[in-house]
């Protein structure tokens, strides 16, 4: 199969990279009737399928979970998930050939093998929706003329999509329709519907394309998401025991810092996240991450070339084909890192003491965010997609790190942003080497303010203060937290 | 002589520019067990919060614990809220998230989170069966923390400190969500324990007292004042009765002449039946006293009426003229209902004000996603006026006295003049002026035709316009009747 964006005339290219509209709450007042009375059929049952069938049953709509027959036979969890939660549970040949909407919900990668399966026994006419679009745009799934195909991705884990849901809220969500596949038209009001059925036009909704998506997901989850906190951290860590700081100590602050840190980030931006820090500290994570910028800028524009060229979905899936061999390596590898085989001390970290002595994690998130943010700009993704892949997410990967460190975080993500992430991080570690030779604990594992009298030039602070907010993806942030200002913040332990 | 056990001097707190106590002195010797009694927001859990070392305030307090004596020497704080943690130490659940089944257990089962306090305790598990059966708990060692009832979560906690024996025992409302087997018992405990060496400082506003309560104090105006017995702690003046505000006065609008009606429902977790061939029909207008022990499948049962359960849509429920099922929203069904439980208010959102969560009654949310118009801000400052809950207006919800928030709570629950109120334990926190308040509210309510389910395990704090009953028993009905007069209007 050819990948499908390479298969575009650049025009066609990009035109879809291009779709990005953040619509309006008066565009979901017909709520689930596009979808209401009609048969739909999850595929897959794991955190995400569970959970949205429950809010999209709780919305007044049909549904049931079609399993292969081994989970069935097995009562693997899967099952479970369906049956104790009283759903009706059949095998594929029982459940796709009535199923007016298939929604896919298993892991990117089984989506080749779940669509080839799924694809013969859709009635004519049906609908086949996607949470990602991975499989359509990178391995160039044709699917059948007659098919409407659409996207629908919540921006959390399934487990907060029902949370929201209960509590009368949602979370925000991206929406998509596959322009190939979109015989009668009806696409969007049936992705406008399911959105309304999980509860995330509550919390802003995103119409994007299968093609933007794809693009600006996997250069977010590689770049600044899960790579550049992979390294951050594992740097930092090592940096503090170098320089003899209590290993506990050192673990704790790295675990938790980057949630603590980035929290910070998702109610105010980068903006909020810097004000944190005394005004000496922030110019000098100011003058550190514009230095990172510098250094890493060539770094994340070669993955943003990979991911458009195609380049990248090739060696992965080559490596797909060999077993995941380089994957399952670099897993093992962060395993058995010393952060990693480090306990958290017993010590208590204040929330002020994560910023102010972790001020080079500050520099990192900074640098990252920025950096993700303005290379998918340059290659054509709209601002507002561009923000939802790089700062919205940071916090939620933040997140699972704090809940059980690098290891679980690769863990969790798809294997998808686990490949990036280990092409990032072996190829940004040698690039920091002499950057690092010059950080002391001034900026990790002590107080940055320890011994300095606090005094900055109010020109400079003047001048920090404005590149920070004028920058875009602070603007752009802005209007679009407004939307999801409401969504519960995360609890730290 | 001895030293005092607690010997405080001159303690000063101030909350908010607001000074909750003032130059407080109060000894505790060998021997001594106190009852501590305050209407709410007297400042009573500030107090014990600073024995126990979590707050910190002006003046001093000593603690003088017995290093020699064979319970540990140590100063344990119980609070009237319970809280459990998953097994990665986050306490980050949602609201019924126990009813959503999902294979991924993150929680530890009652006997392994009971194994690791032993263990870090070091306590003696010949010990632990005794409490266990007392509170009618061996049954669920192996049920994960998440699916425990809001009792059995207090029990829980009870357990744990009636194990631990610390020198010093603290109890903040202990029988908050206890049914009456369950308070008889814990007064056992704590009488056994006493004579052992604990010794307990309690606040309770019950009048059934352990025995061993042998001393009395009561928080006036920031001081604290040492009572001779219960009756001479003094009795807070009767409340002088307001008129309900004038939206609440007219009748709600009713969907249809039969509002609820199961037939034959089952609920099962795996092996476990928490409710076992449930028949219940409740009519427009109707006043219902929902009872059982602990565990019985009260809020389970509850849950199905009000559209959190996803077991509903595999039993014969039919909901406000609908069978469950058949395409309606789950927040069509919540829209004729104005429902408070322990539940909703331990996970209510952390963020909302007193408006605001107020106001969120009109949605059946938790928070406010939405502005709303003139007329019903008007009725949010009317209810606002009438709990005198005006000097908290725009404070987060979270940190007011447990009490206000429940009144709070209470206010959201009223503010859309609903058909149907479901009162689940609705007066935990309150004190008795509060709760009599509160139930002469919703008598008033219920004249205009608004049905009701309300749960209470206290008898003597019931309102009296009940009129009919359904008792469970370990998730089966054994009692079923429609003419229920209420103790109080007997009395």
């Amino acid at each position: 199969m050819a990948n499908y964006f390479n298969t575009l005339p650049l025009r066609e290219k990009l035109n879809q990279l291009g779709v990005c509209d953040f619509m309006d709450s008066s565009e979901f007042l017909d709520g689930v009737n596009a979808l209401k009375g009609k048969k739909l059929v999850i595929v897959g049952c794991g955190a995400q399928g569970l959970n949205q069938g429950l809010n999209l049953r709780d919305s007044g709509l049909n549904i049931a979970y079609a399993l292969r027959k081994e989970a069935i036979e097995g009562k693997r969890d899967s099952w479970k998930n369906a049956t104790d939660n009283n759903f009706t549970v059949g095998t594929y040949e029982e459940l796709i050939p009535t199923a007016d909407v298939v929604i896919n919900l298993t892991p990117d990668k089984q989506h080749t093998s779940v669509v080839n399966a799924v694809m013969p026994l859709m009635k004519e006419g049906a609908t086949l929706s996607y949470s990602h679009g991975f499989n359509i745009v990178e391995e160039g799934t044709q699917i059948r003329k007659d098919l409407t195909v659409i996207m629908v991705a919540p921006k959390c884990p399934g487990s907060e999509v029902r949370a929201e849901y209960v509590r009368g809220f949602g979370v925000p969500t991206l929406i998509a329709v596959h322009p190939e596949n979109d015989p009668q038209g009806k696409g969007l009001a049936q992705a406008k519907a399911y959105c309304v059925g999980t509860g995330g036009h509550k919390a802003g909704v995103l119409k994007s394309s299968f093609v933007a998506e794809v693009k600006s997901d996997l250069m977010g989850e590689q770049t600044i998401l899960c790579g550049l906190l992979q390294t951050g951290s594992i740097l930092s860590f090592d940096k503090m025991v170098e320089k003899g700081i209590d290993a506990g100590y050192a673990s704790k602050l790295v675990q938790y810092g980057v949630e603590v840190i980035t929290e910070a980030l998702k109610q105010g931006g980068i903006t909020a996240m810097m004000d944190r820090l005394s005004n000496p500290a922030k110019i000098k994570a100011f003058e550190i991450s514009e230095e990172l910028k510098d250094i890493m800028r060539p770094l994340f524009q070669k993955h943003q070339d990979d991911i458009m060229s195609g380049e990248f979905s090739r060696i992965m899936m080559e490596d797909w084909a060999n077993g995941d061999k380089n994957l399952l390596a670099w897993r093992a590898e962060t395993g058995e890192t010393a952060f990693e085989k480090t306990p958290a001390g017993d010590v208590k970290i204040g929330e002020q003491e994560y910023f102010d002595n972790y001020t080079l994690m500050v520099a990192f998130v900074r640098a990252g965010v920025e950096l993700a943010f303005e290379t998918m700009v340059q290659a054509g993704i709209k601002p507002e997609s561009a923000y939802y892949e790089s700062l919205h997410e940071t916090p939620l990967i933040a997140n699972t790190i704090a809940r059980k460190k690098l290891f679980e975080m690769n863990r969790v993500i798809s294997d998808t942003a686990e490949y990036g992430c280990y092409l990032f991080d072996q190829a940004c570690k040698p690039l920091l080497a002499d950057f690092m030779k010059k950080v002391d604990t001034d900026l990790v594992g002590k107080n940055f303010n320890d011994d300095k009298d606090g005094a900055v030039d109010n020109r400079t602070l003047i001048a920090v203060n404005e590149a920070i907010r004028s920058h875009q993806v602070e603007q752009i942030g802005s209007t679009l937290r407004k939307a999801m200002t409401a969504m519960k913040s995360i609890k730290t332990a | 002589m001895l030293k005092p056990v607690v010997h405080i001097e001159n303690l000063t707190l101030k909350h908010q520019h607001k000074l909750v106590l003032i130059d407080l002195n109060w000894i505790i010797n060998r021997g001594e067990n106190w009852l501590l009694s305050g209407k709410s927001g007297s400042g009573k859990t500030s107090l014990v919060k600073l024995i126990a070392g979590i707050l910190s305030a002006s003046g001093n307090i000593k603690i003088e614990l017995d290093p020699t004596h064979k319970l540990p020497a140590k100063t344990l704080y119980v609070a009237s809220w319970y809280q459990f943690k998953d097994l990665e130490g986050d306490s980050n659940f949602y609201y019924q998230q126990r009813y959503n089944s999902q294979q991924a257990h993150r929680t530890h089962t009652v006997y392994t989170e009971l194994l690791k306090y032993g263990q870090e305790n070091q306590l003696d598990f010949e010990n632990l069966d005794h409490i266990l059966n007392a509170l009618n708990f061996t049954e669920l060692k192996d049920v994960q923390l998440i699916q425990l009832s809001s009792g059995e979560h207090k029990k829980l906690q009870l357990i744990k400190a009636l194990w631990l024996k610390p020198q010093l025992l603290i109890l903040d409302q202990p029988y908050t969500g206890l049914d009456a087997l369950s308070r008889k018992n814990l007064s056992e405990l704590l009488n056994e324990i006493s004579t052992e060496g604990v010794q307990l400082i309690m606040i309770c506003d019950q009048t059934e007292l352990p025995t061993c309560i042998n001393r009395f104090a009561e928080i006036k105006d920031g001081s604290l004042t040492v009572a001779k017995s219960l009756e001479s702690v003094s009795v807070l003046p009767k409340k002088i009765v307001k008129s309900i505000p004038n939206f609440l006065s007219k009748a709600p609008v009713s969907s249809s002449e039969i509002l609820i009606s199961m037939t034959d429902v089952n609920i099962s977790y795996g092996e476990k039946k928490v409710l076992k061939h449930i028949n219940w029909e409740v009519k427009a207008g109707e006043k219902w006293l929902l009872q059982g022990h602990n565990g019985s499948g009260k809020s389970t049962l509850l849950s199905l009426i009000n559209g959190d359960h996803p077991q509903a849509y595999a039993n014969n429920i039919h909901l406000f003229g609908n069978k469950r099922g058949s395409g309606e929203s789950i927040w069509e069904i919540k829209a004729h209902i104005g429902l408070i439980s322990p539940e909703l208010h331990w996970y209510f959102d952390a963020s909302a004000t007193v408006f605001q969560s107020i106001a969120s009654g009109f949605f059946d949310s938790s928070g406010l996603f939405k502005t709303i118009g003139a007329e019903k801000q008007a009725q949010v400052e009317e209810l606002i006026d009438y709990f005198e809950l005006n000097e908290y207006k725009n404070e987060l919800l979270k940190v007011l006295p447990l009490g206000k928030q429940r009144l709070v709570l209470l206010a959201r629950t009223i503010i859309k003049n609903p058909e149907l109120l479901i009162l689940d334990e609705p007066c935990q926190g309150l004190d008795q002026q509060q709760t009599e308040h509160f139930n002469h509210l919703i008598d008033e309510l219920c004249t205009n035709g608004m049905a009701l389910i309300y749960v209470g395990h206290f008898e003597t704090q019931l309102p009296a316009c009940l009129t009919h009953k359904l008792l469970l028993n370990n998730g089966e009905v054994i009692e079923n009747i429609k003419a229920y007069h209420t103790k109080k209007e007997l009395a």
